[in-house]
Protein backbone atom coordinates (compact mmCIF):
# COMPACT_ATOMS: atom_id res chain seq x y z
CA UNK A 1 0.00 0.00 0.00
CA UNK A 2 2.73 2.49 0.96
CA UNK A 3 4.85 1.58 -2.02
CA UNK A 4 1.83 2.18 -4.21
CA UNK A 5 1.10 5.46 -2.47
CA UNK A 6 4.60 6.87 -2.86
CA UNK A 7 4.64 5.67 -6.45
CA UNK A 8 1.41 7.54 -7.09
CA UNK A 9 3.09 10.67 -5.82
CA UNK A 10 5.86 10.35 -8.37
CA UNK A 11 5.17 12.75 -11.24
CA UNK A 12 6.90 10.47 -13.73
CA UNK A 13 4.77 7.49 -12.77
CA UNK A 14 1.60 9.56 -13.01
CA UNK A 15 2.63 10.98 -16.37
CA UNK A 16 3.16 7.52 -17.84
CA UNK A 17 0.01 5.97 -16.35
CA UNK A 18 -2.24 8.90 -17.29
CA UNK A 19 -0.84 8.71 -20.82
CA UNK A 20 -2.24 5.20 -21.04
CA UNK A 21 -5.61 6.16 -19.57
CA UNK A 22 -6.20 9.30 -21.59
CA UNK A 23 -7.28 7.72 -24.92
CA UNK A 24 -9.91 5.63 -23.10
CA UNK A 25 -11.16 8.54 -21.02
CA UNK A 26 -11.39 10.75 -24.11
CA UNK A 27 -13.25 8.03 -26.04
CA UNK A 28 -15.73 7.54 -23.19
CA UNK A 29 -16.17 11.32 -22.86
CA UNK A 30 -16.91 11.71 -26.60
CA UNK A 31 -19.45 8.87 -26.51
CA UNK A 32 -21.32 10.16 -23.44
CA UNK A 33 -21.16 13.79 -24.61
CA UNK A 34 -22.57 12.88 -28.02
CA UNK A 35 -25.39 10.75 -26.60
CA UNK A 36 -26.23 13.42 -24.01
CA UNK A 37 -26.23 16.35 -26.43
CA UNK A 38 -28.15 14.58 -29.21
CA UNK A 39 -30.69 13.31 -26.73
CA UNK A 40 -30.97 16.71 -25.12
CA UNK A 41 -31.37 18.68 -28.31
CA UNK A 42 -33.45 16.29 -30.44
CA UNK A 43 -35.32 13.77 -28.33
CA UNK A 44 -36.03 15.30 -24.93
CA UNK A 45 -39.79 16.02 -24.83
CA UNK A 46 -40.97 19.43 -23.67
CA UNK A 47 -41.87 19.74 -19.99
CA UNK A 48 -45.56 20.35 -19.34
CA UNK A 49 -44.77 23.64 -17.57
CA UNK A 50 -41.35 24.68 -18.85
CA UNK A 51 -41.61 23.72 -22.50
CA UNK A 52 -38.24 23.20 -24.12
CA UNK A 53 -36.35 25.17 -21.47
CA UNK A 54 -36.12 21.84 -19.63
CA UNK A 55 -33.36 21.10 -22.14
CA UNK A 56 -31.29 23.80 -20.46
CA UNK A 57 -31.59 21.93 -17.17
CA UNK A 58 -29.82 18.74 -18.20
CA UNK A 59 -26.71 20.84 -18.96
CA UNK A 60 -27.14 23.13 -15.97
CA UNK A 61 -27.72 20.33 -13.45
CA UNK A 62 -24.76 18.30 -14.75
CA UNK A 63 -22.32 21.24 -14.60
CA UNK A 64 -23.67 22.57 -11.28
CA UNK A 65 -23.57 19.18 -9.56
CA UNK A 66 -20.04 18.53 -10.77
CA UNK A 67 -18.87 22.00 -9.69
CA UNK A 68 -19.47 20.94 -6.07
CA UNK A 69 -16.72 18.31 -6.39
CA UNK A 70 -13.89 20.85 -6.71
CA UNK A 71 -13.51 22.10 -3.14
CA UNK A 72 -13.62 18.61 -1.58
CA UNK A 73 -11.04 17.52 -4.19
CA UNK A 74 -8.83 20.54 -3.42
CA UNK A 75 -9.15 19.89 0.31
CA UNK A 76 -8.02 16.28 -0.06
CA UNK A 77 -5.20 17.29 -2.42
CA UNK A 78 -4.14 20.09 -0.04
CA UNK A 79 -4.05 17.71 2.93
CA UNK A 80 -1.97 15.19 0.98
CA UNK A 81 0.43 17.97 -0.05
CA UNK A 82 0.90 19.21 3.50
CA UNK A 83 1.01 15.84 5.28
CA UNK A 84 2.92 13.68 2.80
CA UNK A 85 4.73 16.42 0.84
CA UNK A 86 3.40 15.09 -2.42
CA UNK A 87 4.15 17.51 -5.26
CA UNK A 88 1.67 15.86 -7.55
CA UNK A 89 -1.26 16.59 -5.23
CA UNK A 90 -0.30 20.27 -5.20
CA UNK A 91 -0.29 20.38 -9.01
CA UNK A 92 -3.76 18.82 -9.07
CA UNK A 93 -5.05 21.34 -6.51
CA UNK A 94 -3.68 24.27 -8.51
CA UNK A 95 -5.31 23.23 -11.77
CA UNK A 96 -8.54 22.16 -10.07
CA UNK A 97 -9.06 25.73 -8.82
CA UNK A 98 -8.89 27.12 -12.35
CA UNK A 99 -11.21 24.49 -13.81
CA UNK A 100 -13.55 24.84 -10.84
CA UNK A 101 -13.90 28.57 -11.47
CA UNK A 102 -14.94 27.75 -15.04
CA UNK A 103 -17.50 25.25 -13.79
CA UNK A 104 -18.97 27.74 -11.31
CA UNK A 105 -19.20 30.45 -13.94
CA UNK A 106 -20.95 28.15 -16.45
CA UNK A 107 -23.35 27.04 -13.70
CA UNK A 108 -24.31 30.66 -13.00
CA UNK A 109 -24.57 31.58 -16.69
CA UNK A 110 -26.71 28.61 -17.71
CA UNK A 111 -28.88 29.07 -14.62
CA UNK A 112 -29.36 32.72 -15.52
CA UNK A 113 -30.38 31.85 -19.08
CA UNK A 114 -33.00 29.49 -17.68
CA UNK A 115 -34.17 31.85 -14.94
CA UNK A 116 -34.57 34.76 -17.31
CA UNK A 117 -37.51 33.03 -19.01
CA UNK A 118 -38.84 30.79 -16.23
CA UNK A 119 -38.52 33.16 -13.26
CA UNK A 120 -38.58 36.35 -15.29
CA UNK A 121 -35.28 37.43 -13.74
CA UNK A 122 -31.62 36.84 -14.57
CA UNK A 123 -30.46 37.20 -10.99
CA UNK A 124 -31.94 37.27 -7.51
CA UNK A 125 -29.78 38.51 -4.63
CA UNK A 126 -32.09 37.12 -1.96
CA UNK A 127 -31.79 33.55 -3.24
CA UNK A 128 -29.34 31.59 -1.09
CA UNK A 129 -28.59 28.98 -3.79
CA UNK A 130 -27.59 31.64 -6.30
CA UNK A 131 -25.57 33.71 -3.84
CA UNK A 132 -23.72 30.71 -2.34
CA UNK A 133 -22.77 29.56 -5.86
CA UNK A 134 -21.48 33.06 -6.63
CA UNK A 135 -19.50 32.89 -3.40
CA UNK A 136 -17.93 29.63 -4.60
CA UNK A 137 -16.84 31.36 -7.82
CA UNK A 138 -15.25 34.25 -5.88
CA UNK A 139 -13.59 31.85 -3.44
CA UNK A 140 -12.03 29.93 -6.33
CA UNK A 141 -10.85 33.16 -7.97
CA UNK A 142 -9.37 34.05 -4.56
CA UNK A 143 -7.50 30.73 -4.41
CA UNK A 144 -6.14 31.29 -7.93
CA UNK A 145 -4.89 34.82 -7.23
CA UNK A 146 -3.49 33.81 -3.83
CA UNK A 147 -1.45 31.08 -5.48
CA UNK A 148 -0.02 33.44 -8.07
CA UNK A 149 0.69 36.09 -5.42
CA UNK A 150 2.52 33.78 -2.98
CA UNK A 151 5.90 32.77 -4.29
CA UNK A 152 6.68 30.23 -1.61
CA UNK A 153 4.90 27.10 -2.70
CA UNK A 154 4.50 25.72 0.82
CA UNK A 155 2.83 28.90 2.13
CA UNK A 156 0.62 28.87 -0.96
CA UNK A 157 -0.35 25.24 -0.39
CA UNK A 158 -1.20 26.00 3.26
CA UNK A 159 -3.28 29.07 2.44
CA UNK A 160 -5.15 27.26 -0.31
CA UNK A 161 -5.84 24.25 1.93
CA UNK A 162 -7.33 26.62 4.52
CA UNK A 163 -9.53 28.29 1.91
CA UNK A 164 -10.62 24.83 0.72
CA UNK A 165 -12.07 24.18 4.18
CA UNK A 166 -14.21 27.31 3.80
CA UNK A 167 -15.08 26.11 0.29
CA UNK A 168 -16.17 22.69 1.57
CA UNK A 169 -18.47 24.29 4.16
CA UNK A 170 -19.90 26.43 1.38
CA UNK A 171 -20.50 23.32 -0.74
CA UNK A 172 -22.73 21.98 2.04
CA UNK A 173 -24.54 25.33 2.14
CA UNK A 174 -25.03 25.30 -1.65
CA UNK A 175 -26.34 21.73 -1.51
CA UNK A 176 -28.89 22.27 1.25
CA UNK A 177 -29.69 25.95 0.64
CA UNK A 178 -32.90 25.06 -1.20
CA UNK A 179 -34.11 23.02 1.77
CA UNK A 180 -32.92 25.26 4.62
CA UNK A 181 -34.25 28.51 3.22
CA UNK A 182 -37.23 29.50 1.20
CA UNK A 183 -35.65 30.05 -2.17
CA UNK A 184 -36.72 30.95 -5.65
CA UNK A 185 -34.46 28.13 -6.81
CA UNK A 186 -36.44 24.89 -6.82
CA UNK A 187 -35.43 21.76 -4.90
CA UNK A 188 -34.19 18.88 -7.02
CA UNK A 189 -36.97 16.84 -8.57
CA UNK A 190 -37.29 13.32 -7.19
CA UNK A 191 -36.27 10.67 -9.70
CA UNK A 192 -39.33 8.76 -10.82
CA UNK A 193 -39.92 5.62 -12.87
CA UNK A 194 -43.24 6.78 -14.30
CA UNK A 195 -43.26 8.49 -17.67
CA UNK A 196 -46.04 10.87 -16.60
CA UNK A 197 -43.89 12.39 -13.85
CA UNK A 198 -42.01 15.67 -14.46
CA UNK A 199 -38.74 13.86 -13.78
CA UNK A 200 -39.51 10.57 -15.50
CA UNK A 201 -36.90 8.24 -17.00
CA UNK A 202 -36.51 10.11 -20.29
CA UNK A 203 -35.49 13.18 -18.34
CA UNK A 204 -33.37 11.83 -15.51
CA UNK A 205 -31.53 9.29 -17.66
CA UNK A 206 -30.58 12.13 -20.04
CA UNK A 207 -29.40 14.13 -17.02
CA UNK A 208 -27.45 11.15 -15.69
CA UNK A 209 -25.70 10.68 -19.05
CA UNK A 210 -24.75 14.38 -19.07
CA UNK A 211 -23.44 14.11 -15.49
CA UNK A 212 -21.21 11.17 -16.47
CA UNK A 213 -20.08 13.08 -19.59
CA UNK A 214 -19.21 16.17 -17.54
CA UNK A 215 -17.30 14.14 -14.93
CA UNK A 216 -15.31 12.49 -17.73
CA UNK A 217 -14.61 15.92 -19.20
CA UNK A 218 -13.45 17.15 -15.79
CA UNK A 219 -11.03 14.20 -15.49
CA UNK A 220 -9.65 14.62 -19.00
CA UNK A 221 -9.15 18.37 -18.69
CA UNK A 222 -7.60 18.11 -15.21
CA UNK A 223 -5.24 15.31 -16.29
CA UNK A 224 -4.16 17.30 -19.37
CA UNK A 225 -3.33 20.43 -17.38
CA UNK A 226 -1.64 18.44 -14.59
CA UNK A 227 0.55 16.70 -17.18
CA UNK A 228 1.60 20.12 -18.51
CA UNK A 229 2.43 21.20 -14.99
CA UNK A 230 4.55 18.06 -14.52
CA UNK A 231 6.50 18.75 -17.74
CA UNK A 232 7.23 22.31 -16.62
CA UNK A 233 8.20 21.52 -13.04
CA UNK A 234 10.28 18.46 -13.96
CA UNK A 235 11.87 19.92 -17.08
CA UNK A 236 15.39 19.39 -15.77
CA UNK A 237 14.89 15.73 -14.94
CA UNK A 238 16.33 12.98 -17.08
CA UNK A 239 13.02 11.41 -18.08
CA UNK A 240 11.49 14.69 -19.33
CA UNK A 241 14.62 15.41 -21.37
CA UNK A 242 14.43 11.97 -22.94
CA UNK A 243 10.71 12.33 -23.59
CA UNK A 244 11.21 15.70 -25.28
CA UNK A 245 13.97 14.46 -27.57
CA UNK A 246 11.91 11.41 -28.54
CA UNK A 247 8.88 13.46 -29.60
CA UNK B 1 -36.36 5.84 -32.89
CA UNK B 2 -36.59 8.71 -35.34
CA UNK B 3 -40.27 9.06 -34.41
CA UNK B 4 -39.11 10.32 -31.04
CA UNK B 5 -37.49 13.43 -32.56
CA UNK B 6 -39.50 16.32 -31.21
CA UNK B 7 -39.43 18.45 -34.38
CA UNK B 8 -40.85 18.14 -37.85
CA UNK B 9 -38.89 20.95 -39.47
CA UNK B 10 -35.54 22.64 -39.07
CA UNK B 11 -37.18 25.99 -38.28
CA UNK B 12 -39.06 24.35 -35.43
CA UNK B 13 -35.80 22.86 -34.17
CA UNK B 14 -34.14 26.29 -34.14
CA UNK B 15 -37.15 27.88 -32.44
CA UNK B 16 -37.26 25.39 -29.51
CA UNK B 17 -40.87 26.18 -28.79
CA UNK B 18 -40.16 29.90 -28.50
CA UNK B 19 -37.14 29.51 -26.19
CA UNK B 20 -34.58 29.24 -29.00
CA UNK B 21 -32.33 32.04 -27.77
CA UNK B 22 -32.00 30.65 -24.25
CA UNK B 23 -31.68 26.98 -25.16
CA UNK B 24 -29.13 27.56 -27.93
CA UNK B 25 -27.13 30.04 -25.83
CA UNK B 26 -26.76 27.41 -23.09
CA UNK B 27 -25.64 24.71 -25.51
CA UNK B 28 -23.26 27.12 -27.28
CA UNK B 29 -21.80 28.24 -23.96
CA UNK B 30 -21.37 24.63 -22.90
CA UNK B 31 -19.64 23.77 -26.19
CA UNK B 32 -17.21 26.69 -25.82
CA UNK B 33 -16.55 25.77 -22.18
CA UNK B 34 -15.71 22.15 -23.06
CA UNK B 35 -13.67 23.05 -26.17
CA UNK B 36 -11.60 25.74 -24.45
CA UNK B 37 -10.72 23.54 -21.49
CA UNK B 38 -9.52 20.74 -23.77
CA UNK B 39 -7.84 22.72 -26.56
CA UNK B 40 -5.90 25.15 -24.35
CA UNK B 41 -4.07 22.45 -22.34
CA UNK B 42 -3.35 20.50 -25.54
CA UNK B 43 -1.87 23.56 -27.23
CA UNK B 44 0.10 24.41 -24.13
CA UNK B 45 1.61 20.93 -24.11
CA UNK B 46 2.87 21.35 -27.66
CA UNK B 47 4.37 24.71 -26.75
CA UNK B 48 6.15 23.30 -23.69
CA UNK B 49 7.56 20.36 -25.65
CA UNK B 50 8.79 22.65 -28.44
CA UNK B 51 10.40 25.00 -25.95
CA UNK B 52 12.13 22.20 -24.06
CA UNK B 53 13.27 20.63 -27.31
CA UNK B 54 14.83 23.88 -28.51
CA UNK B 55 16.61 24.32 -25.22
CA UNK B 56 17.88 20.73 -25.24
CA UNK B 57 19.25 21.17 -28.78
CA UNK B 58 21.00 24.43 -27.85
CA UNK B 59 22.50 22.75 -24.78
CA UNK B 60 23.75 19.86 -26.90
CA UNK B 61 25.31 22.29 -29.36
CA UNK B 62 27.09 24.23 -26.65
CA UNK B 63 28.41 21.00 -25.19
CA UNK B 64 29.77 19.78 -28.51
CA UNK B 65 31.40 23.17 -29.15
CA UNK B 66 33.03 23.05 -25.74
CA UNK B 67 34.39 19.58 -26.37
CA UNK B 68 35.85 20.61 -29.74
CA UNK B 69 37.45 23.68 -28.11
CA UNK B 70 39.14 21.46 -25.58
CA UNK B 71 40.66 19.38 -28.32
Amino acid sequence: MWVWFSKLGSPKWFYELSGKWLPWLIAAMVIFMTIGLVWGLLFLPPDYQQGFTSRILIVHVAVAGTSLAFFPLMFVAGTITLVWRMKLADMVAKNAAILGAWFSFITLATGSLWGSVMWGTWWEWTDSRLVSMLFQLFLLLGVISLRSALEDSETAAKACALLSIVGCINVVIIKYSVEWWNTLHQVSSPVSMGNDSPNGPEFWIATLIMIIAVYLFLSVSLILSTRNEILERERRSQWVQELVLKS
Amino acid sequence: MLDAIQFSSFAEFVDMGGYGFNVWSVYALFAVFVAVNLILPLRKKEKIIQQLKRRALIDAEIQSEESTDEQ
